[in-house]
């Protein structure tokens, strides 16, 4: 049981925080998302998702871009290379965790 | 949000919601339909007339401008993604966002598998005909029948790992209609012309059913 507590603690702390692991899921899985699509996926108010945006994005995980559509601003969202290897490493980690929990 | 996301259904959607309306089924269709046409034309007496014809009134430049029919099929797949952003960008995401989908939509491992499916196909109908099995029209009819097989089972392999069961349905149909194209006793022009537009056909008939229920039901809450 020990190993396993070690491994829990490996986790990444920041990515493991159940909207930022939504967030990221999201962008990994694509090029770039829109904050629209974030909000829609993840649930999240507009300011939660705000200031988690920030946090990945503070870390290097994530690139933000804000840009005008016509007369009404739109933030585009995409991982970067850095965001992509901690999201795989994390996934991989938390389901072998998963896997060893539930023998 | 106090449990743990489930991950694999957001990954999993999120790669799915590309295809969800239906765009990219007419895309491939316009691009397959035209594909065939396009084939079935420049291999006609007709056409080739019309280009020596051509080449007699204004010159040899112009008989080669005719041969750009055969950027058709690029041009209007292309012209066909810049009016699905449009479309989606003013009306069918307007609600739900916009996703820009990864670079590499389907899987490495599915393109290899589906080239390996052509590339098979082709290498047995040659051996056959080199055994005397089969005659030389075989060979160029599997030409398009294992273009719609690695198709086929593009299809149903993103189908698979999308979870769209409409992607599996319309492998399953289009790989048994690119098999009928091998019994069937016409020139290679024709197969072409036949191929293009029973998949065109099929994809486009998928695409606006597809695109009809995504107007109904707003993505949001798909």
């Amino acid at each position: 049981m020990s190993a396993d507590i070690k491994d829990l603690s490996n986790l990444d702390r920041l990515i493991h925080e159940p909207s930022r692991l939504a967030i990221m899921a999201v962008l990994s899985a694509c090029e770039s998302a829109d904050f629209t699509y974030l909000l829609n996926t993840t649930g999240l108010t507009k300011g939660n998702l705000s200031a988690h945006l920030s946090k990945l994005e503070f870390a290097g995980y994530i690139k933000i871009v804000k840009r005008f559509k016509g007369k009404y601003p739109n933030t585009l969202c995409s991982c970067t290379a850095s965001g992509r290897r901690a999201f795989q490493a994390y996934w991989k980690q938390y389901s072998a965790l998963a896997q060893h929990l539930q023998q | 949000m106090t449990n743990l996301p489930d991950v694999k259904r957001i990954l999993t959607e999120t790669r799915r919601y590309e295809f969800a309306d239906g765009l990219r089924d007419i895309q491939m269709a316009i691009l397959l339909g035209i594909t065939g046409a396009v084939t079935w034309l420049v291999l006609q007496p007709f056409w080739m007339n019309i280009l020596t014809d051509w080449g007699q009134k204004f010159g040899r430049g112009a008989a080669w401008m005719g041969l750009l029919v055969v950027f058709v099929a690029p041009l209007a797949a292309w012209g066909m993604v810049a009016l699905m952003n449009l479309i989606r960008k003013r009306w069918l995401w307007r609600e739900s966002g916009i996703v820009k989908p990864a670079r590499w939509v389907v899987p490495r491992r599915v393109t290899v598998l589906s080239s390996v499916i052509l590339i098979a196909g082709l290498v047995l109908s040659i051996a056959a005909r080199r055994a005397g099995w089969v005659e030389d029209a075989f060979v160029l009819r599997m030409f398009w029948a294992a273009t719609g097989w690695s198709f086929a089972y593009t299809l149903v392999a993103m189908g698979h790992e999308l979870g769209l069961s409409r992607y599996i349905w319309l492998g399953g149909i289009g790989g048994a209609m690119s098999t009928s194209l091998l019994f069937l006793q016409l020139t290679f022009a024709q197969i072409a012309l036949v191929f293009g537009l029973s998949w065109g056909l099929l994809l486009a008939l998928s695409g606006i059913i597809t695109l009809r229920q995504s107007v109904r039901i707003p993505q949001v809450s798909k």
